[in-house]
């Protein structure tokens, strides 16, 4: 695929990101994203801060119009579409997931869960695992259609693992790789991929 | 009682080890014993597993084993497994010494079939109650035995469900028996699930321990007008009111609660209803919470007018009400402070101390928006509709409120910059919501449509608790152990226990400031000689930092607020205490 759409797309995906953020998700090596995004900067289509870089407002419509072209072949396949389908049910359920980590249920009411009851947290990433492990197969038929989604997989293994292990900032700190910010992001590209916006 | 050498019934008579009956099962045994009334139930224990790990199957009398203890099942209970006027349905549940995760869960109401289904909508007249049974318990043994969880349509047959699950991954038996060893298989299996042998690993729990199996009666609470379900808190777990707390939900069973399709009654009807059946239900909540120490949450079923307690463990609760609970528990002696501490946490007395709107700020003030409450807090600031604004004018020392039609990941630098999240559309578990929970920032969703665009560069104070957004900054006030006096208590005991002094007062003399080398906090720790003072917002946040420097040997912590810090620094010092014991 088109080295600088790839380019353009991490960024989309990836907001305020460094070369080294993007070049797992879009299949790159780190050297080969360095210089697509410098690339991306002469041509107007990025800005940089401190080694960070961000979409100008052109590339974002530019990029918006090319989907269609890239992707044309995943939209027209059957399994692909049906498996993302799949993993929009299973959207839900993770979403439920997160509530419950966020929140838990006390005496019939909603509280902020303060992450002091172990008990709940457990259960809560016991679920997560649950779900990622149903969701495997919904990730392969995935990666069998656009192979570079298979880092998405790998990611939010790492991710699970090491929240199982005890590091439970893993599960769904919005200001680092955790289950919840990869699982968004790929909800993010699938979106991208087929078409479609978010609703809520 | 034990049946060979592989079966122990829990009647109450002694109370077996945790490590062969598991932690449920030892839950059953302890209420058992207590002389409360609990479903009769047998336990196959982790020596079975133990066995079944080694050879690959289960011991060859096993078989017999479970013959004799479901009879003893059927005469306790004057009903039949598979059959009889009176059926027989059972929930089995794995329990391992350790709870763990990737182990399986409960699969409720085995032992229906076409024909129990028949037996059980006579018994209680309901026959819409016995086809939704079945219904659950396909529903259940499809995800949970066979790993292909799948919703069924309610008005269906069962033997519509029973190919759809066909269709699958595997059969659901008629055969009660078959039914039973299928489930009792998987919690075995279960034992070699992913995530279970990568937490002993992490653990260090040896692999060959083994999980129990816990095979124990369904009780109904919807056969007349004497049954019901419900639960109980043996304190109000939202406040810590040293209050019995709870509902109940007469002709119901456990999930109707749970499913919410019926409103429960609040207890003082149950007392008003069943005087004798509440008073009994109290004094099994004060003794359990009597043994436990702590708090309980009860689950419990009341069939003909018989009451059986099915769960206890210690009540999850709400930040403010662990603090009171704590206290109160103090008070009346049956919790040291040092203890007590051990009960709350940091975490808690952060978000009690969090800025709160001050009585009567919100009297008289305009309420310009409303919506769902989806992150607690109070934000103020002016409103920006575009988070590339927020997060510019927040950079240039402007309070933002962040509004929105929605927000979605190209929003995140936006939230993060601003004071507070709006939105007009969405629920508790949209983008939103989940986000600003997450960055902890007072949010409020669903707002209605074009409820929020009238709003762009006006001042707004929102109520993240409340859903409530208002015109102009109203007052806020920040509680402290000065004005709030469970935090004030706590302060106490923390302030006799810890081992180094944390203060918010500047230092006469020199302090290492860790606020201007956050890059590189672990070198300066092995650096620090000891005995010296140091200062940071680190330590008002991280428990962990507070640790670190208490291990490195300093003499103070400055930082604001003190009170989180303190209370890292007094537990820190009774583990310190624990593990040279």
């Amino acid at each position: 695929m088109d080295k600088s759409h790839l380019i353009l797309h991490g960024l989309a995906i990836k907001k305020h990101a460094g070369a080294g953020d993007i070049a797992g998700l879009i299949g790159l090596t780190e050297a080969d994203a360095r210089s697509g995004l410098d690339h991306a900067v002469a041509s107007g289509r990025a800005h940089e801060a401190d080694g960070r870089f961000i979409l100008t407002p052109l590339a974002r419509v530019i990029l918006e119009a090319e989907y269609s072209d890239h992707y044309a072949d995943a939209r027209d396949d059957t399994a692909f579409m049906d498996a993302y389908e799949a993993f929009e049910v299973i959207n839900v359920q993770l979403k439920s997931i997160i509530t419950d980590w966020q929140t838990m249920e006390v005496g019939g009411q909603r509280v902020a869960n303060d992450h002091s009851n172990h008990d709940h947290d457990n259960k809560v990433i016991d679920r997560l695992g649950d779900c990622h492990e149903r969701a495997g197969a919904i990730f392969a038929r995935l990666e069998k259609g656009v192979p570079r989604l298979g880092y998405y997989r790998r990611k939010l293994l790492e991710a699970l693992e090491k929240a199982e292990d005890g590091a439970i900032e893993w599960v769904s700190d919005a200001r680092i790789e955790s289950y919840h910010t990869l699982w968004f992001e790929l909800h993010e590209d699938l979106l991208r991929i087929v078409g479609r916006t978010r609703q809520e | 009682m034990s049946i060979g050498n592989h079966i122990l019934l829990l009647d109450g008579a002694t109370l077996p080890d945790r490590t062969l009956i598991g932690g449920k099962a030892w839950s059953i045994a302890r209420m058992s014993s207590l002389g409360l009334r609990v479903p009769p139930a047998f336990v196959i224990t982790t020596r079975v597993c133990a066995h079944v790990l080694e050879h690959g199957s289960p011991p060859a009398d096993l078989e017999a084993g479970i013959d004799e203890a479901l009879s003893w099942l059927e005469s306790s209970t004057a009903r039949g497994f598979g059959g009889s006027a009176h059926p027989l349905l059972v929930s089995v549940r794995s329990g391992a010494p350790i709870s763990m995760p990737g182990m399986m869960d409960t699969v409720l109401n085995l032992g229906i079939n076409d024909e129990t289904e028949a037996l059980l909508a006579a018994e209680c007249g309901d026959p819409a109650f016995a086809r939704d049974t079945h219904r659950r318990f396909i529903e259940l043994y499809a995800g949970i035995v066979l790993k292909s969880p799948m919703e069924l349509d309610p008005a269906g047959h069962p033997e519509e469900w029973r190919q759809k699950v066909a269709s699958g991954s595997g059969k659901v038996p008629q055969d009660v028996r078959s039914q039973l060893r299928g489930a009792i298989d998987a919690v075995f299996n279960s034992w070699n699930s992913r995530r279970a042998r990568r937490y002993r690993d992490h653990h260090g729990i040896p692999h060959d321990l083994g999980t129990a199996v816990t095979v124990q009666a369904m009780v109904f609470g919807n056969m007349d007008d004497l049954s019901g379900t419900g639960v109980l808190f043996s304190r109000n777990p939202l406040t810590g009111e040293p209050v019995p707390y709870g509902e109940f939900l007469r002709r119901a069973q456990g999930e109707d609660i749970v499913s919410g399709r019926h409103t429960p009654m609040p207890l003082d009807d149950l007392k008003a209803l069943l005087p004798d059946v509440y008073g009994e239900l109290l004094a099994a909540a004060k003794r359990l919470e009597e043994e436990a120490g702590d708090v309980q949450d009860i689950e419990f079923t009341l069939e003909r007018g018989a009451l059986y307690l099915l769960q206890t463990r210690a009540a999850k609760r709400a930040p403010v009400a662990a603090l009171r609970i704590a206290r109160d528990m103090v008070d009346e002696q049956r919790l040291s402070p040092s203890d007590a501490l051990h009960r709350i946490s940091s975490e808690q007395v952060r978000i009690l101390l969090s800025p709160r709107l001050a009585p009567s700020a919100a009297d008289g003030a305009r309420i310009v928006a409303k919506g769902e409450a989806a992150s607690p807090g109070i934000g103020c600031g002016i409103v920006v509709m575009d988070s590339n604004e927020a997060e510019e004018r927040a950079r240039n020392g402007e309070d933002v409120v962040l509004a929105s039609a929605t927000t979605s990941p190209d929003d995140l630098h936006g939230m993060i910059a601003a004071r507070a999240i709006i939105t007009e559309r969405g629920g508790s578990t949209s983008h939103a919501a989940v986000v600003g929970r997450a960055l902890g920032r007072p949010c409020v969703v669903g707002c209605g449509p074009d409820a929020l665009a009238g709003l762009a560069g006006k001042e707004v104070t929102v109520d993240g608790a409340s859903g409530q957004i208002f015109m102009g900054r109203l007052a806020v006030e920040r509680p402290d152990a000065a004005n709030d006096e469970l935090l004030g208590a706590v302060a106490r005991w923390a302030g006799a226990r810890s081992p180094i002094v944390v203060t918010d007062t500047p230092p006469a003399g020199d302090a290492v400031d860790f606020d201007a080398h956050a890059e590189d906090i672990s070198d300066i720790f092995a650096s620090l000689p000891r005995g010296i003072t140091v200062r940071g917002a680190v330590f008002a946040n991280d428990d962990d930092a507070v640790r670190r420097a208490i291990d490195a040997g300093v003499a103070a912590i400055v930082t604001s607020p003190v009170l989180p810090a303190l209370v890292a620094a007094a537990q820190s010092a009774r583990e310190y205490r624990k593990e040279t014991m």
